[in-house]
């Protein structure tokens, strides 16, 4: 739209002026905080410069602390995938005359807050709770099982939550699928499951993406689920975090973490993300891909 | 109602030069067509004039007025877009009140007007519609409605009807035709639809693939006096010989010497390499001999097309040229049946030729 | 073929239907739990709105909703407001490529938001509070809304805007009789999901709170925290009600459903 510039109402310079408060805004309250964090975790308290946050990061405890979060973050996100695909599917496929009833019973849990969510599960996971009761009934365990405070709610419950992130992606690029392609191959003789394994996918593989990563990365840095229903014993990235902000004050070892987590976080994304296209993408794409054009 | 006036207009896109030192006169009151190719620039010029986009250089008169800078809603020119352009979230009488609602006219005369325009484009029942419900016809009429309900001094027609099917195109062109004649607007109707220019102008101009205007004229005087190779083929279809002048007539290698009328031009003198163009309609194709033809040719019939008024007959001469023959299909058991393989007679007179220049 | 239909109309809806279950059964049997009479989940005492009453009584929880309210309405205004200038006025200039910018809150998790907003307060000495909140929420927002805008703004066929100038209506009508009204729905729609995020909003409403401000999200965590009441049984009920009320409205929008991905 480039002439909509050179007619504007305002002169050059006063509609720069208009656009500028957002930018403004997200520079101050992103982009400088994240420097600042940075800054602070090489300044010490007497305003030196020191590397001793990162050093006393080195240790095992962080290095479990990072990996575990990394673990959970995964396999979130690749159980989430492996529930979320065929209920994508089956949705954008199937079922037009109640896609949008399910949709709506789909988009509440996702647009209810996460406590609300993790609350509905805390009861049923407690002791008393629930899955206790009907167990107890079923003749499956004798005792009260402590399922609350174990990893296992932890991952439960993180999946729970973060299933809505997977399917909205897939779904979306489903349902904009031109069904003539499935059409187009299953004419040329191939079976449902060729057709699915040869076209679907691989077309489907952006929303793929998308929802991996929009599970991934949130998912590293969870706190809360594991501060409430994980008893707080094993820690995560995100109450690592927590606590040297908020407990124990220690925001130069807290600004250190927070930058070590990210960077492994960036570096986790993009080996993710080289995984993706070397598994999705073809040999003979990717060789096409590299060979220089004759 | 004013004529629009282009001087030395000069537009390029990204360094790619789309019109060069172009001058134009469009007569007020006409209907003026421009025809060209896709990607002429015919598209180009017209945003121009509507100020959509500014040239590089040269001015643009309306009237006496220059309007080479000025911004779009100063200019008292509006456009009927080929996509239509039409504002979903308005129902078609605001649609077409918009013109009016936004130079503060009282509603009532607003009412008065909008119904006349509907009216005139045959809209009155589909008033209050949405234009999502509307045909792509309909949806024509509309954007027309609300580009004329201004009264602006020119019209400026992007290829409007070629979203339409040719039925209702040819109706629609009628209609237009119709419609210029009553309100004596300056139209200028840009299409790459020979047909359709033909059909609709007062007065046309043919642009070719560099953005040049190769020939402005009346639309008979441009299809049966071509003044160059690109407008003879483009407007219409045409058989192209190609030789040179000898003796007060035209040799082709390998023909032999054909019958011509001397262009009076400075060109044409003894031995000039030159072009001939002769329109399929213009041929009498016979098995059998015929007597009071300037020109003879003999060929064999290749192909034959039917084409419901007219057959095609696609016919080969001694010396490997492929000609285009059009014959009218004026009886329905004609006397003479000419099939394919047929040795066949060509004939034309020599006042229906073109010559060009090479 | 055939053997295929067969697996798949039986086994895929059931699949679906399994999922649908996983999903909501926690959340039926914690409405079902707020009308419980007993404090406690496992036994049921009757049918009873004592939790509710307890709810509407609660001083603590109408504070903390009336803060969620300020917090949310204020960040959709200032969302809007910013990223819609952001739109419109930078479409066409060489900063329209600083829409990368804005994506720069989806991309990170929310706690690196968090501690950045929390260092960058507490360095410049700023009161934590509902301004820092506020601040803190349209920052997210803008993330939502800045893109949707965009591209829905882009979308609009410059071809109306043409039309509009070309039938004598300057800039200034232009904008107001046809961009906006057919910008509103991406407007609703961007409104809404930065209601609804700045509302369930945890992670930098934890933050930047300071601990003196509540807001709904943040009563619930001290609550669970502290040993959990039936009251916000009664809580989550409500909050389930209003989700579905902003999904309804969503909904009614007629955008093509997520597709701010």
């Amino acid at each position: 739209m480039k002439q909509w510039q050179e007619y504007h109402l305002l002169s050059r310079i006063r509609s720069f002026f208009w656009a500028i408060p957002a930018l403004i805004w997200q520079i101050l309250l992103l982009y400088i905080p994240l420097v600042f964090v940075l800054m602070r975790s090489f300044v010490d308290k007497e305003s030196h410069f020191t590397l001793s946050y990162y050093v006393e990061l080195f240790d095992a405890t962080h290095f479990i602390i990072l990996l575990r979060s990394l673990a959970l973050a995964a396999t979130t996100a690749i159980i989430c995938l492996i529930i979320a695909y065929p209920v994508a599917y089956f949705l954008s496929m199937y079922m037009s005359r109640f896609k949008n009833v399910l949709l709506f019973f789909l988009i509440i849990p996702f647009w209810t807050s996460l406590l609300v969510q993790l609350y509905a599960w805390f009861s049923i996971l407690d002791k008393h709770g629930f899955l206790n009761i009907i167990l107890q009934k079923l003749g499956i365990i004798s005792q009260p099982y402590h399922v609350l405070n174990t990893p296992f709610a932890v991952y439960l419950v993180s999946i729970y939550c973060y299933i809505p992130f997977m399917i909205m992606p897939i779904y979306s690029i489903l349902e904009k699928l031109d069904m003539r392609l499935r059409e187009a191959s299953l004419d040329l003789g191939a079976t449902r499951w060729e057709t699915f394994r040869r076209v679907t996918v691989p077309l489907s593989m952006p929303g793929i993406k998308t929802g991996f990563f929009l599970v991934f990365i949130p998912a590293f840095g969870e706190f809360v689920i594991p501060i409430l229903l994980g008893g707080g014993k094993q820690l995560y990235v995100g109450s690592l975090i927590t606590h040297y902000f908020l407990v124990s004050r220690s925001s130069g070892l807290g600004a250190a973490f927070t930058w070590l987590s990210s960077v492994i976080l960036i570096i986790a994304t993009v080996i993710m993300h080289w995984l993706f296209v070397r598994v999705v993408t073809p040999r003979k794409t990717r060789r096409a891909m590299y060979e220089p054009t004759k | 109602m004013r004529s629009i006036r282009l001087e030395n207009v000069t537009k390029s896109y990204d360094g790619d030069i789309v019109i060069e030192n172009l001058s134009l006169t469009i007569p007020s009151g006409k209907f003026f067509a421009l025809l060209g190719p896709s990607g002429s620039g015919k598209t180009s010029l017209l945003r121009l004039i509507a100020g959509f986009e500014t040239a590089d250089s040269g001015s643009i008169f309306l009237g006496h007025e220059e309007i080479t800078h000025m911004p779009i809603h100063k200019r008292n020119i509006n456009t009927v877009f080929q996509n239509y352009a039409l504002f979903p979230h308005m129902d078609v009488f605001d649609n077409v009140a918009y013109g009016l609602t936004i130079r503060r006219v009282p509603q009532d005369i607003i009412e008065q007007k909008v119904i006349k325009i509907l009216k005139a484009v045959h809209l009155e029942k589909q008033i209050y519609k949405s234009i999502h419900q509307l045909s792509g016809g309909q949806q024509q009429r509309v954007a027309l409605a609300r580009a004329i309900i201004t009264e602006p001094d020119v019209l400026l027609l992007d290829e409007p009807l070629a979203a339409l099917d040719l039925k209702l195109r040819e109706k629609m062109l009628i209609e237009l035709i119709e419609l210029q004649d009553t309100l004596k607007t300056t139209f200028v109707y840009v299409t790459h639809d020979q047909f359709e220019a033909l059909t609709v102008a007062d007065y046309m101009a043919i642009m070719n693939h560099d953005g040049v205007i190769e020939q402005i004229g009346t639309p008979k005087e441009i299809y049966e006096f071509p003044t160059s190779s690109f407008v003879a083929q483009f407007v219409g279809s045409t058989n192209i010989f190609s030789g040179a002048i000898k003796d007060g007539a035209f040799e082709i290698q390998d023909l032999g010497l054909l019958q011509i009328v001397m262009p009076d031009k400075s060109w044409a003198v003894q031995g000039a390499q030159a072009l001939m163009s002769v329109r399929p309609e213009k041929i009498e194709i016979s098995k059998s001999k015929l007597e009071g033809f300037s020109n003879e040719l003999q060929a064999k019939v290749e192909a034959i097309v039917y084409h419901g008024r007219s057959t095609q007959y696609n016919v080969r001469l001694s010396n490997g040229m492929l000609l285009q023959v059009f014959e009218q299909n004026e009886e329905h058991f004609p006397y003479e049946v000419i099939d394919y393989d047929d040795m066949v007679y060509l004939y034309w007179q020599k006042e229906n030729v073109v010559m060009l220049e090479r | 073929m055939n053997q295929q239909n067969k697996t798949c109309s039986y086994i895929f809806p059931c699949l679906v239907a399994a999922f649908y279950m996983f999903l909501y059964v926690p959340i039926i049997i914690l409405i079902i739990s707020s009308f419980n009479a007993s404090a406690y989940s496992y036994e049921w005492r009757g049918f009873s709105l004592t939790w509710y009453h307890q709810l509407w009584e609660s001083v603590e929880v109408w504070e903390a909703l009336r803060n969620s309210c300020i917090v949310a309405t204020a960040s959709v205004v200032l969302s809007l407001v910013l990223g819609l200038m952001f739109v419109v006025f930078a479409a066409g200039t060489w900063l329209d490529h600083l829409l990368l910018t804005f994506y720069g809150s989806l991309a990170a998790p929310e706690i690196v938001l968090a501690v950045g907003l929390l260092s960058f307060f507490t360095f410049f000495s700023v009161p934590l509070g509902l301004t820092t909140l506020i601040a803190g929420h349209t920052l997210i927002g803008l993330g939502y809304v800045v893109p949707l805008l965009h591209s829905r703004f882009h979308e609009l066929s410059y071809v109306l805007t043409e039309a509009s100038l070309d039938l004598g209506a300057d800039y200034r009508t232009t904008f107001f009789r046809v961009i906006l009204p057919l910008l509103s729905p991406a407007l609703m729609a961007s409104a809404l999901l930065t209601f609804i995020l700045s509302f369930d909003d945890f992670i930098i409403s934890f933050f930047c709170t300071g601990g003196t401000t509540q807001t709904l999200p943040l009563y619930f965590f001290s609550v669970i925290r502290s040993g959990a009441s039936p009251i916000i049984n009664a809580l989550s009920s409500v909050f389930l009600l209003v989700s579905s009320i902003v999904v309804l409205l969503f909904s009614s929008l007629k955008i093509r459903n997520m597709d701010f991905f």
